[in-house]
């Protein structure tokens, strides 16, 4: 994978980290993990991860960035937000490869229009500039 | 009232963390828009009680947490409405519900009440996680401040596609006009709009854990040693792991 390819599978199987594309992302992924779990014992063994490779500055800005996540995902399901309109148009395709429709809290967002899905994704790849997501192909030959 | 200190830490935590977590507690203890002081710290200790309220597992060991009854192990402190929305949205937010949010709203809840008290409930939630992240007991709760709640509803939320009305992206003016600017905001941020002050507290905790609104829209900023790629992955797998569509 090139440094300008990033696959997304990770989001959904953190299994799938190592070959994400991004830097250190097995760590990243299993702090991830144990944080959301609380489980101790993964801690101690996902903190020591991130520290070998990104330093204790860096377990403190992924623990930050991730106890953020635990916040947002909490106001987004308890208040029935639906997807903002452009994130709805432009990643439709994404979200249907990673599975994520099988959520409950999709339910509170409608299906983009036949226009807006059809406009979506070229409006991403001019958002992303050079950086391509990967998603689709991984997941039509394996699929979980 | 004693502040935070992660000066016992077994990682240095950057200066601005100590001090957003600071304001997040000050905000806690202070009278909010609906809830008193007393109340806001009341709800605080009921999340962490959450973590071991035998109920809460069942429910969500359950298919449905409808179909296990019982009562939650809760402090007393709280009507049953108000501990039902803290322990459920703590522990298993994935599987809330508009049905289940309307009957906590027939159980005595506003609907201002109840954004408010999602914006105590998170808080809380992610300041301890993030102690949980680095390895640090999670602080002290603050002692309540004495005072009346301002009852201040903002005159410009209304009804949408949420379940809570809320301010439009447009309509961010007078004495809300800091919320956002020039319409640049999204569903996440305008969700907790029926109560400004949760929003602002929002936004000063997500500046410092993640990135301010500015700092969002340009897709090359990073966190501290962390690149965007790598922000974005921790976000996305924990959202994930939450269940979370958005």
């Amino acid at each position: 994978m090139s440094e300008n390819e990033i696959d997304l599978h990770a989001i959904t199987d953190g299994a799938a980290a190592e070959a994400s594309g991004v830097l250190h992302a097995d760590v990243l992924v299993a702090l991830a993990e144990a944080q959301v779990a609380g489980d101790e014992a993964a801690l101690v063994r996902a903190r020591r991860g991130v520290v070998g490779r990104l330093g204790s500055e860096g377990l403190v800005d992924a623990a930050a960035v991730a106890a953020n996540f635990e916040r947002m995902v909490r106001i987004a399901d308890s208040t029935g937000i639906p997807l903002d309109a452009p994130v709805n148009a432009m990643t439709g395709d994404i979200r249907g490869d990673l599975g994520i429709g099988r959520f409950a809290s999709a339910s509170n967002t409608a299906e983009a229009g036949w226009l807006a899905r059809a406009l979506g994704p070229p409006a991403r790849s001019a958002l992303l500039g050079t950086l391509k997501l990967v998603y689709a192909v991984r997941s039509r030959l394996s699929p979980r | 009232m004693s502040a935070i200190s992660y000066t016992d830490a077994p990682v240095r935590v950057r200066d601005d963390l100590v001090a957003s977590h600071r304001r997040a507690w000050e905000r806690l203890a202070r009278p909010g828009t609906w809830w008193s002081g007393s109340e806001r710290v009341a709800m605080a200790a009921e999340v962490r009680n959450a973590a071991g309220c035998p109920f809460c597992r069942e429910r969500k060991a359950a298919l449905s947490p409808h179909v296990v009854s019982g009562s939650h192990a809760s402090l007393g402190a709280l009507s049953d409405a108000a501990v039902e929305v803290i322990h459920q949205v703590t522990a298993d937010p994935a599987r809330v519900s508009k049905a289940w949010f309307e009957k906590c709203q027939a159980g005595g809840l506003s609907d201002a009440h109840y954004v408010e008290m999602i914006g105590v409930i998170v808080t809380v939630v992610s300041i301890d996680s993030f102690c949980r992240g680095i390895g640090v007991p999670a602080p002290p709760l603050p002692a309540p401040e004495p005072g009346e709640p301002t009852r201040r509803r903002p005159s410009a939320a209304r009804p949408e596609r949420a379940w809570v009305p809320m301010i439009p992206a447009s309509d961010a003016r007078g004495e809300e006009a800091d919320l956002w600017a020039r319409s640049r905001t999204g569903n996440v941020i305008r969700a907790l709009s029926l109560v400004p002050d949760e929003v602002r507290g929002l936004k000063d905790l997500s500046a410092t854990h993640y990135l301010s609104m500015d700092e969002m829209m340009d897709l090359r900023r990073g966190k501290g040693t962390l690149n965007r790629s790598q922000v974005e992955l921790i976000a996305g797998r924990v959202s994930a792991l939450n269940e979370c569509f958005y």
